[in-house]
């Protein structure tokens, strides 16, 4: 039961995290088609810049959430297993990252520190970190045991 | 001859001849009744708009029906002997078909791609069918004709908007804000394009007005027509602290707003967007102010621009619209070919009778 929390919570934080990256990249795109004065057809069938970046904000802070129960129900999971609240697994580290990061822009935004293009710049990066760490991190483990 | 059309438009006739012809809804049961009367068609649609009026005529009819239409529309109009000698026009089957289906998509307009006319058309196919008018033909003719209007509004950028400086300028802070409404507008100055362009927003939602002049009286008068409020020129920080949408049309000899000074403001203002529109030439705004982050700065020239780029992009959108347009008449006149040909029973629906 706790394992399927632990994942379900994570795999939705993910998805919240691909939200903010889409959201993210069609700011970049309709922000550009206003800085350089175009309106082309990306211009007219983007949302308005407004409405991404709201997306964008509750994206980042659900995904921010959920990760956080995630992380949390796994390390119940993990000192049941053994003892432990910590393992040292590259993956545990890797998500502690991700959490810092999501957490960090999250709060930038919400003080309004970052606004607009830099915090879709951020988004779209933090995505990336995200592909990293889950396709990234299990292909390394895999190849691990594999060595082993 | 199937398929006719006989009117008159704003390229034919000058609008004292137009009014005269055209039909009034609440008379539309009395002039059906009379077209029946005077020209015995089995089908028949009056399409009559401020631009044009046009009977439609479906029938396998004998004689010369369109200068029947001629004179049924001529005394409906009390035209005179030779009044309006050369107003009239009259095309049938693919070129009336052609014309029609032009008409509904906005090609045929005064104002290339308006949207109102589709929505004309098919009010004048409704009343039409209401009152019994229509048959097989014209349903058929109308309901391809819409379909093609509507295919036209969404296949091409025929109907897009941004004609000129105010509804450029519009769209743009639409594209920024989206929704209007909870954000404040501010203008500097308060010129004849300016109101225009705040007229506008507020049709578009925007409620909340601030008005900064030299003149009081002038900001005095706009703000009580458009129910905003008169701010002092002097308090021009603080008023950028606030605003999302500010139109500057002042007569300056320097910039009232160079990029140092919305720097500083930035952080004031939590780095909310801001989409500053400058009418003013000599610019109000200094150019350098539109690379700040989260700042969009537009001035008259890249709003000309930005119309004349619409224009083009219009008139290629023509280009794109006559295509599917003829692309539908010729599906409409394959069909009637073959609707035509469905009288003569085939082979296999004599062997199904048997």
């Amino acid at each position: 039961m706790l394992l399927f929390v632990h994942i379900t919570c994570v795999l939705l934080s993910y998805a919240a995290f691909l939200l903010a990256f889409y959201s993210g990249l069609l700011f970049l795109l309709q922000e550009r088609q206003l800085k350089h004065k175009r309106m082309g057809v990306l211009f007219h069938r983007l949302p308005a810049l407004d409405t991404l970046d709201r997306v964008n904000v509750r994206a980042i802070g659900w995904g921010f959430a959920l990760l956080s129960v995630g992380i949390l129900v796994g390390a119940i999971i993990g000192r049941r297993a053994t003892g432990q609240w910590w393992n040292n697994d590259p993956k545990v580290y890797g998500t502690v990252m991700l959490w810092s990061v999501y957490l960090l822009l999250w709060l930038l935004r919400v003080r309004s520190a970052l606004r607009g293009r830099k915090v879709a710049v951020l988004s779209v990066l933090g995505f990336g970190l995200v592909l990293v760490i889950w396709l990234g991190v299990n292909h390394a483990l895999l190849l691990g045991t594999k060595a082993l | 001859m199937d398929i006719l059309v006989v009117g008159v438009n704003y390229r034919t006739a000058p609008i004292e001849l137009r009014e005269r012809v055209a039909f009034r809804a609440e008379h539309l049961a009395q002039a059906y009744a009379e077209l029946q009367q005077d020209t015995g068609l089995p089908e028949a649609l009056i399409l009559s708009t401020c631009n044009r009026v046009e009977v439609y005529a479906g029938a396998p009819a004998s004689g010369d029906v369109a200068s029947r239409l001629v004179s049924f529309l001529r005394s409906h109009g009390a035209f005179l002997e030779g009044e309006g000698q050369d107003s009239f026009y009259a095309y049938e089957e693919a070129q009336a078909v052609r014309h029609l289906f032009r008409v509904a998509s906005g090609l045929d307009s005064m104002v290339l791609g308006e949207a109102e006319i589709l929505h004309q058309v098919k009010q004048a196919y409704e009343r039409a069918k209401g009152h019994g008018a229509t048959g097989k033909v014209l349903n058929a003719l109308f309901q391809k004709a819409l379909n093609a209007g509507k295919a036209v509004r969404t296949h091409t950028a025929i109907g897009r908007g941004g004609m000129s400086v105010g509804t450029v300028a519009i769209e743009l802070a639409q594209k920024i804000f989206g929704e209007l409404r909870p954000y404040t507008v501010l203008l500097l100055g308060a010129g004849k394009v300016s109101e225009m362009t705040l007229k506008r927003l507020i049709a578009r939602g925007a409620s909340r007005v601030r008005i900064a002049n030299r003149s009081a009286e002038r900001a005095d008068l706009l703000a009580t027509r458009y129910g905003g409020e008169r701010v002092a020129l002097d308090a021009l920080e603080d008023q950028l602290v606030e605003a999302d949408i500010v139109i500057a049309s002042c007569s300056v000899e320097r910039p009232l707003l160079t990029g140092e000074r919305i720097q500083r403001l930035m952080p004031r203002r939590h780095h909310r967007p801001l989409c500053l529109i400058d009418l003013g030439v000599p610019r109000n705004i200094e150019s350098s102010v539109g690379q700040a982050e989260n700042i969009y700065l537009f001035d008259i020239d890249d709003l000309q621009d930005l119309v004349a780029h619409h224009h083009g992009q219009r008139q290629q959108a023509a280009g794109e619209a006559q295509r599917i347009i003829d692309s539908k008449v010729r599906h409409f006149l394959a069909w009637r070919q073959q609707e035509r040909g469905a009288f003569i029973p085939s082979a296999s629906v004599l062997a199904g009778a048997r």
